[in-house]
């Protein structure tokens, strides 16, 4: 187990344009399954290969929970634990399946200022070999300075 | 289907609008850390707000929060696992008076998510007991998609803490298609 990092990006080293370090998700079944019973979503789609492939999926497939969870650690293993996470805004698009990994990628999109917290907009993509998975936007704070 | 079928259709599914998705619902349990300690491994979410109380009370948050996406989580019905593939899934036996049953039954069986957009208002602390009230907030004209002729419906879900003040939200959009019509013309 790794410990996660204490420190947090300062808002005054953020500039639009930044990239955000892509992270890769090697996804498994057991990926799919841990994801989806921690949300509490028991949809056999995200745990059984039979069920999912007669519904036309080509595989058992991750959940959207996961999916936003996965998007939301990927932000704040940027910005740091003083990261606020606003909004999550996606669009769904190819299904996360076993043997595929997901590239997670993001771009600094634009930075304003409000009281004192500095307000993120990432704008974020989740994409294997079938196309995008997710894409879209997340407002995140930070205290300024 | 007759243009008039389908004028039919479109009149009974904005009776829905406005109306709610599902009954109101309360969170089984309250925002707990077991449950959050379960999401941290289960996404391996290493964020020391989420499990270190020590380091998470010197933060802005002061004390230990729940992972944000964890919203809809505290909410999920508690599912009875016999027949649930039988119900396609639903965690339980579900009447609910909306518009995904009358789309079935007019032959747009298929079921797309499209978009999730979350807010949240504040972050939940353990302690927190959530409850929720779904609105539909809109149902698109049919349209012809790569996936068949359909229907977007789209609801919102406003989640609310004890005292009633709103902690989240979240948009929900989804295609229902008609299989039968991949390649119709529009």
């Amino acid at each position: 187990m790794t410990s996660g990092r204490t420190d947090s990006l300062r808002s005054t080293e953020i500039a639009v344009g930044d990239e955000l370090p892509p992270f890769d998700l090697p996804v498994t079944s057991t990926v799919i399954v841990a994801g989806a019973i921690a949300s509490r979503d028991f949809m056999p789609a995200h745990h059984d290969r039979e069920f999912a492939m007669a519904q036309g999926a080509p595989n058992m497939f991750m959940n959207i929970l996961t999916t936003n969870g996965y998007v939301s650690r990927f932000v704040t293993d940027w910005a740091g634990p003083e990261a606020m996470i606003r909004s999550i805004k996606i669009r769904l698009g190819a299904p996360a399946v076993p043997g595929q990994p997901l590239r997670f990628s993001g771009q600094v999109a634009q930075t304003s200022h409000e009281g004192d917290e500095c307000v993120i907009e990432v704008a974020v993509r989740a994409a294997n070999e079938l196309g995008d998975h997710a894409t879209g936007t997340v407002v995140v704070t930070l205290p300024l300075g | 289907m007759a243009d008039k079928e389908v004028d039919e259709l479109r009149a009974r599914l904005e009776a829905y609008v406005g109306k709610p998705m599902g009954p109101p619902a309360v969170a089984p349990d309250a925002v707990n850390l077991p449950m959050i300690r379960h999401w941290v491994d289960a996404l391996d979410d290493r964020n020391p707000v989420y499990l270190d109380a020590e380091f998470a009370a010197t933060t802005r948050f002061g004390g230990i929060v729940a992972p944000p996406a964890m919203l809809q989580t505290w909410t999920m019905p508690r599912p009875r696992i016999e027949g649930i593939a039988g119900r396609g899934g639903a965690p339980d036996k579900m009447i609910s008076d909306n518009p995904i049953p009358l789309l079935d039954q007019a032959g747009y069986v298929g079921t797309l998510a499209t978009n999730s957009e979350l807010e949240f208002v504040r972050y939940l602390r353990p302690g927190d007991q959530l409850h929720l009230t779904t609105e539909v907030e809109s149902i698109s004209n049919r349209k012809t998609t790569a996936l068949g002729q359909g229907y977007f419906v789209t609801w919102v879900t406003t989640y609310m803490d004890g005292e009633d003040e709103v902690v989240g939200r979240q948009l929900f959009r989804i295609l229902k298609f008609d299989p039968s019509t991949i390649g119709a013309a529009a």
